[in-house]
């Protein structure tokens, strides 16, 4: 079988991602907004003995990248030893803008490579009227030509078939002016490419990362020799080529001779009205909170009682003893602490899908980017900062399409502020504990104070991107310049399968940490090699003569927790903890929920029972019980549980986000600075909200 | 080319032809994603505290959104006097 890689180009939002799914079979996710893909994504697939590797890129308007994620398109496309560099592109247009998308086209070509044209979306043409002329389109780009709906699968086969097409008597329609031949002569024969439109790529991009020292040192004499501006001659060649493409693409769009008015536009004047639109929005985020607070009751409560049935029951058909503990607390209480939160986590990201995959996401930043500036944030920044709400990962990867690296930055730095789906289950727990049950003014008050974490979350975002602000600075300037995609209706499987995908990633990964966690931890508390550990029993025969029996034992158990491994971690740090109003125990649970905030609540179960032989418990019964021996009242009380709670708002405790801000700033000094803002704000809010409160 | 207007200039549902630009500085992406001489668009309106402005391009379902910075740097005739 012979193997070709093809990779696929095109503007932004014109279905790359939907035709690479069609392809490959695969889900990549999908959305009607300019920037969903991020990151090159491959696959491939067999057809007629030939497997192809397909490559899916993030959207991009031309060769000279604008933003992070369209400088991935260059790279692939210009360094031949790019592991995933095509041998053949295959460039997608859509109907309405085919000029862009052709423009694009013909730089691929004149690099040398060779390519085909796909024009999808050819549905909604057909429903507007315009219909697309393939002869004279084939003629225009000496290529295949193909027309696909991706959403329906239409045109896929002809696609498929189509890439054994081998492209030639392609010739250039951008003649470099005369006046660079000499700079572009000298990079040719000094650097070597293969031919001169990418010798004019080198002198007008403003970085070649696939050029060594030496290399890129001679383009940069090039441009100095001759007093070239990269930034000039990109503008140079845009124009010279949008002059040539009215009269290449002559006749191949037939416009309907009735316009209806779009849809888009109706609905438009009222969501991005100057007043409608914000009371829209707005009256949007309190529907999808009202939505995860209160639709998700319910479905917690059954999940909640069939995990108690499921611990209760493996509790009684295992053999009482330490690793009934470990498996029915720590392992299956923790893994129910996190699916709990699936009703919720679900509706949020049914709702974010539903924004990404109606085009309503353009709309917020449009409508957001004014009140952002301020902060030093774009109206881009509104992405990453929503999407924050659901997890940071893929929010700090979204800043990529944020052209300004200062805005990005910031971005980057305050997203993990935003209150992510990983920080309700310590919320809802503790919030549940330390907050009367109570109605203010008609309102649920345990919800009114998670609505309140909410906008802390906020506040600390904008507040901290407000001072970063001000402390740097941009060489660059910042602007916006958005495309508004039509809204569509969104495809309920794509909502639904990007909502499983989703939930089942937060599932598993949480799962995961939990289960190993709960082993290391359950380790460390079994083992100890100090004298009060191995010799527990008689240490508390002697000192508490009167003991027996349950009481005895638990005795001797909390001292041998208090003794191991485990509990000389947690008091080794109690000292630092102890003015926030947290004892040893707690301490260990903020050790182990540096790697993800959601162990915090299985992890004190499993220090809970490992302290205890009492295995009726549920997990909050046992948070409600258990004493702090500093002070001798309830370990989560009031102010205790006010300083837990802004703790976690504030504080990094998530080692994938701290690995991802690392790989998306390509800097360690500002992962580092982050880490210690966060973690310094957190606790300083918490050391004062327990030193006013107790 | 300082007598010319920029899309700044128009109002709410006036319709113009691009002309040129006010600098050379300005981003590749507005040329890239097609504003430029000869192109018709309308102006459907702007955020107040001088937001972004909302342009439809001819032919085009979607819809521009640019800063009151960018939208100064693009020069127009007005086809309907205003
Ligand atoms: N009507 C119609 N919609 C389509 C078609 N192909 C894709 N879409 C929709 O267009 C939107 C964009 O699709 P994507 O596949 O995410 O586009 P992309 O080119 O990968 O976008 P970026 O990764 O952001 O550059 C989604 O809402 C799709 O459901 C099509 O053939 N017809
Ligand atoms: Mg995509």
């Amino acid at each position: 079988m012979t193997e070709i890689k093809i990779a696929l180009v095109g503007n932004p939002n014109v279905g790359k991602s939907t035709v690479f799914n069609r392809l490959t079979g695969l889900r990549q996710k999908v959305g009607n907004y300019p920037g969903i893909t991020v990151e090159k994504k491959t696959g491939s697939f067999a057809h007629q003995q030939t497997r192809y590797h397909v490559i899916d890129l993030p959207g991009a308007y031309g060769i000279h990248p604008s933003s992070l994620d369209e400088e991935i398109v260059y790279d692939v496309l210009i360094d031949k030893t790019n592991p995933n560099h095509p041998e053949l592109v295959v460039v997608i247009g859509d109907p309405f803008n085919l000029k862009r998308a052709v423009f694009l086209y013909q730089q691929i070509r004149e690099m040398g490579l060779p390519a085909i044209f796909v024009v999808n979306m050819i549905d909604e043409a057909e429903r507007s009227g315009t219909s697309i002329d393939v002869n004279k389109l084939e003629k225009a780009l000496a290529t295949k030509v193909v027309l696909t709906d991706a959403r329906s699968g239409k045109g896929i086969d002809q696609l498929k078939a189509a890439l054994a097409f081998k492209p030639n008597g392609y010739a250039p329609s951008f003649m470099i002016p005369e006046e660079f031949t000499a700079a572009t002569q000298y990079v040719k024969e000094r650097t070597g490419p293969s031919n001169e439109y990418i010798a004019w790529l080198y002198l007008s991009q403003k970085q070649n990362k696939h050029l060594d020292d030496s290399q890129a040192q001679e383009v940069a004499n090039a441009r100095q020799h001759h007093g070239l501006n990269y930034h000039r001659l990109q503008i140079q060649e845009a124009l010279a080529r949008h002059a040539s493409l009215e009269k290449q693409l002559a006749g191949v769009v037939k416009d309907p001779a009735k316009k209806k008015q779009y849809v888009t536009e109706r609905a438009d004047s009222v969501l991005t009205h100057p007043f409608w639109g914000y009371v829209i929005f707005f009256a949007l985020l309190l529907l999808i909170f009202q939505a995860i607070y209160t639709w998700s009751g319910p479905f917690m409560d059954a999940i909640d009682s069939a995990f108690a049935w499921l611990a209760s029951s493996t509790a009684a058909w295992l053999p009482a003893g330490p690793i009934n503990g470990l498996i029915t607390d720590g392992i299956i209480t923790g893994i129910g602490g996190i699916v709990i939160f699936i009703p919720q986590i679900a509706i949020l990201f049914i709702f974010i899908s539903l924004m990404e995959e109606s085009g309503y996401m353009s709309r917020v930043v449009y409508l957001m980017d004014r009140w952002l500036r301020p902060f030093g944030l774009s109206g881009k920044s509104a992405v990453p900062l929503m999407s924050g709400a659901a997890c940071a990962i893929p929010a700090v990867m979204s800043a990529r399409t944020i052209e300004n690296d200062k805005e990005r930055l910031i971005t980057i730095l305050v997203t993990p502020f935003m209150t992510c789906s990983a920080r309700l289950p310590i919320y809802i727990v503790i919030i549940g504990l330390v907050i009367p049950h109570e109605k203010v003014v008609g309102l649920d008050l345990q919800g009114l104070v998670l609505f309140g974490m909410y906008a802390l979350g906020i506040i600390a975002a904008l507040g901290s991107a407000w001072v970063l602000k001000q402390l740097m600075k941009s060489k660059y300037k910042s602007y916006l310049i958005l495309e508004m995609p039509t809204y569509k209706y969104p495809v309920v499987r794509n909502v639904l399968l990007n909502v499983w995908d989703k939930t089942k990633g937060f599932v598993l990964g949480a799962g995961k940490i939990i289960l190993a966690i709960s082993i290391i931890l359950w380790v460390l508390g079994s083992f100890g090699v100090s004298e009060r550990f191995i010799n527990a029993e008689e240490i508390v025969q002697t000192e508490k003569p009167g003991l027996s029996g349950e009481a005895f034992e638990n005795e001797v158990q909390s001292q041998k927790l208090e003794y191991s491994f485990l509990g000389t971690m947690g008091r080794f740090i109690e000292p630092v903890i102890e003015p926030l109003g947290y004892d040893w125990k707690m301490g260990i649970g903020l050790i182990s929920s540096f790697a993800a905030r959601e162990v915090f609540v299985s992890t004190m179960a499993t220090v809970y029972s490992l302290g205890g032989t009492d295995d009726e418990l549920t997990i909050r019964e046992r948070m409600a019980a258990e004493m702090n021996p500093n002070t001798g009242k309830p370990a989560y009380n009031f102010a205790s549980g006010i300083s837990l709670l802004l703790f976690y708002a504030f504080a990094m405790q998530c080692m994938s986000t701290i690995a991802i801000v690392r790989k998306e700033t390509n800097s360690w000094k500002w992962t580092f600075i982050q880490l210690a803002f966060m973690t310094g704000i957190a606790y300083i809010a918490a050391l004062v909200a327990y030193q006013l409160l107790k | 080319m300082s007598q010319h207007k920029s899309i700044n200039h128009l109002q709410n549902g006036e319709t113009a032809t691009i002309v040129g630009y006010g600098s050379d500085e300005i981003p590749i992406k507005i040329y890239e994603m097609g504003l430029l001489p000869g192109v018709t668009l309308t102006k459907k309106q702007q955020l107040p505290f001088n937001g972004p402005v909302y342009l439809r391009i001819e032919d085009n379902p979607n819809a521009i959104a640019l800063r009151k910075s960018e939208a100064d740097l693009i020069l127009i005739e007005s086809l309907v006097k205003a």
